[in-house]
């Protein structure tokens, strides 16, 4: 079985959370706060293990594949959860947990950025995204029910480096004259081609494939000026997964991301043409180096129609994405409704032309 | 956002400029079997001719021919007047550029206005003119001043006076509008653009997408252009002509 974390009040016992306002850890039972660097690192002395024997049935050959059981400290109640997870709550006691294995050693994450905004900022934003959108179903914003909302530390592969490339390109330009009885168009071709050096710094992939990619991208960019190194007690009171897809296997997405930014910086570069059309680039990348961080991010799942709809919010920046559901109806009612007002000054301008 | 309004523009404007365009110009008046004229000029010409025949009911063609074949030129002249219009009011002029002759039919109730001494007056405008355009344009005028004439009870040289209850020239009813065939096309129109439009706004409904790049993460100040060629392939001139005023031989 596996061992667990908890951050207790020197003071009262209490588990204590990490506080986003005050930025330290603090004990809701006795509101007493600590400072992060206070708090011991690993308290492994004080971790209990309880053996129990099971006189039901055992699970069988690989039923307990990718499943870790854990013993909460305070109330002994056993936590079953993924091998990835890293931190949760104990689902009898309600205190926070972290399962101290799944960050020690090379585990270890570099860098943490700690939630900067709460749970009311996360719903308040919530509102705020889904009133100023247009065509949303009524029956959704009455009956979408917030069915749950968790603030979790997303495992981030953090990719530095130089890029070299070059890239080619095919540009237009246009240039019009006319003489007294013919007017001329020109159009030149060009064969355009750059190459140079660029450095990036601390391009993300999520690590984790519990997280939806395209969401942890739409919350993009964080601000890793302010990322502190990692301590298991920024964890306190949240969720955290430990990553499940490698630096290896991130690295494509990077270097997909990269290839891009070259294609695209480079055509900034070419300039006094109409029109400039990538034909390829190619790639090479030096001084890589890659570091594991924890990046915090608001979930919110809604339910609406039998339908899960997932949000998310950058627990730094304040950053709020998510796909809402439109009204098939309004949409068509508003299209005809549009299309009919603009056929008719259509038509109107037409007899105005006409009577003039 | 700007290029999906911008898209939303240029469709709106080729579908206004399309429909305006179309209801303009559909039948031909002026037939240049000769070609003096230009494109242009014919269909400006075809847009005076067309104003005629919606506000007083009356067809006015003008033919530039070289020769008029086997025909006579009466014949000739009935003849291009059968094949380019149904209306049973109208005039045709016939200027047979070979011979350096001119002849005429007309039709229906026209012949009211359209007296002897109006189309000698037509053709002596046109003939007196430099151009082919301007010529056929002020014969054109002398037209319209003829048939506002008859209509006001005027005379028009040494005619009678027009009768203003025949059924068939009814001013009032055909003066300054437009075909009630262009409102279906003008709601068609309508509709494709009030689609986009509202799927434009629709769509920001989804906000989840993966980045195109990592241009956000570059390191300031770090890119540096080492190679650089602009190295020009080929070019193509197209040349149009322009609107031009036809000088006559």
């Amino acid at each position: 079985m596996s061992t667990i974390l908890e951050q207790k009040c020197p003071c009262c016992g209490g588990a204590v959370e990490f506080n986003t306002g005050a930025q330290r850890l603090k004990c809701p039972y006795c509101d007493t706060e600590f400072d992060i660097t206070a708090m011991p690192e690993d308290t492994s002395n004080q971790v209990e293990q309880i053996n129990w024997n099971s006189q039901g049935a055992q699970w069988g050959a690989g039923e307990t594949d990718g499943m870790s059981v854990y013993v909460c400290n305070s109330c002994g109640g056993e936590i079953v959860a993924d091998t990835t997870t890293g931190a949760t709550t104990c689902p009898y006691c309600g205190n926070p947990v972290v399962m101290k294995g799944q960050f020690s050693g090379a585990l270890k994450p570099d860098l943490v950025i700690p939630f900067k905004l709460d749970k009311k900022a996360a719903k308040e934003a919530l509102k705020k995204h889904i009133s100023t959108k247009k065509f949303v179903p009524k029956s959704f914003l009455t009956d979408n029910r917030l069915e749950e909302i968790k603030g979790v530390y997303v495992p981030h592969w953090l990719f530095t480096c130089d890029a070299m490339g070059n890239a080619n390109y095919k540009a237009k330009k246009v240039k019009t004259w006319s003489d007294e009885n013919y007017e001329y168009t020109e159009i030149s071709y060009f064969d355009i081609y750059r190459s140079g050096n660029i450095g990036f710094d601390n391009i993300p992939v999520d690590g984790s494939t519990k997280m939806p990619d395209d969401l942890m991208e739409s919350v993009e960019p964080f601000d890793l000026t302010q990322a502190v190194d990692f301590n298991t007690a920024y964890l306190a009171g949240y969720l955290a997964d430990k990553y499940d897809v490698t630096a290896e296997e991130s690295m494509p997405r990077a270097n997909e991301r990269i290839r891009q930014s070259i294609i695209d910086s480079f055509k900034e570069t070419v300039k006094g043409y109409d029109e400039v059309e990538n034909q390829g680039a190619n790639m090479n990348v030096a001084n890589g180096i890659y570091k594991y961080a924890l990046y915090p991010v608001w979930l919110l799942n809604t339910k609406w129609n039998g339908e899960n709809f997932t949000f998310a919010m950058n627990g730094q920046t304040g950053k709020f994405v998510g796909n809402i559901p439109t009204d098939k109806k309004s949409v068509t009612k508003a299209s005809l409704l549009l299309g009919a007002g603009i056929g008719a000054v259509i038509y109107g301008l037409m007899w105005l032309i006409e009577l003039l | 956002m700007t290029k999906k309004i911008f898209a939303i523009i240029i469709v709106v404007v080729i579908c206004v400029s399309f429909v305006f365009s179309a209801s303009a110009y559909t039948q031909q008046y002026v037939i240049d079997y000769a070609d003096k004229l230009s494109s242009s000029e014919i269909e400006e010409l075809d847009l005076f001719a067309e104003k005629l025949e919606s506000a007083y009911g009356v067809t006015v063609l003008f033919c530039i021919t070289e020769g008029t074949g086997d025909v006579t030129a009466a014949e000739f002249a009935s003849g291009t007047y059968s094949d380019y219009t149904d209306n049973e009011n109208g005039i045709i002029i016939v200027h047979d550029e070979w011979n350096k002759a001119y002849s005429s039919f007309i039709s229906g109730n026209a012949d009211e206005v359209f007296s002897d001494a109006a189309v000698d007056s037509m053709i002596d405008a046109y003939d007196s003119n430099d151009s082919y355009y301007g010529g056929i344009y002020a014969c054109y005028e002398l037209a319209e001043e003829y048939l506002e004439n008859g209509y006001s009870g005027g005379y028009v040289y040494d005619g009678e006076p027009l009768n203003n209850d025949t059924d068939t020239i009814d001013a009032s009813e055909e003066k300054g509008g437009v075909s009630i065939i262009w409102l279906p096309v003008s709601l068609l129109i309508g509709l494709l653009v009030g689609f986009l439009i509202i799927n434009g706004i629709a769509s920001k409904n989804k906000s989840v997408k993966m980045q195109e790049n990592a241009t956000v993460y570059t390191r300031p100040g770090s890119m540096v252009i080492t190679g650089s060629a602009d190295n020009f392939l080929y070019n193509n001139v197209e040349r149009r002509e322009k609107p031009k005023q036809t000088e006559k031989n």
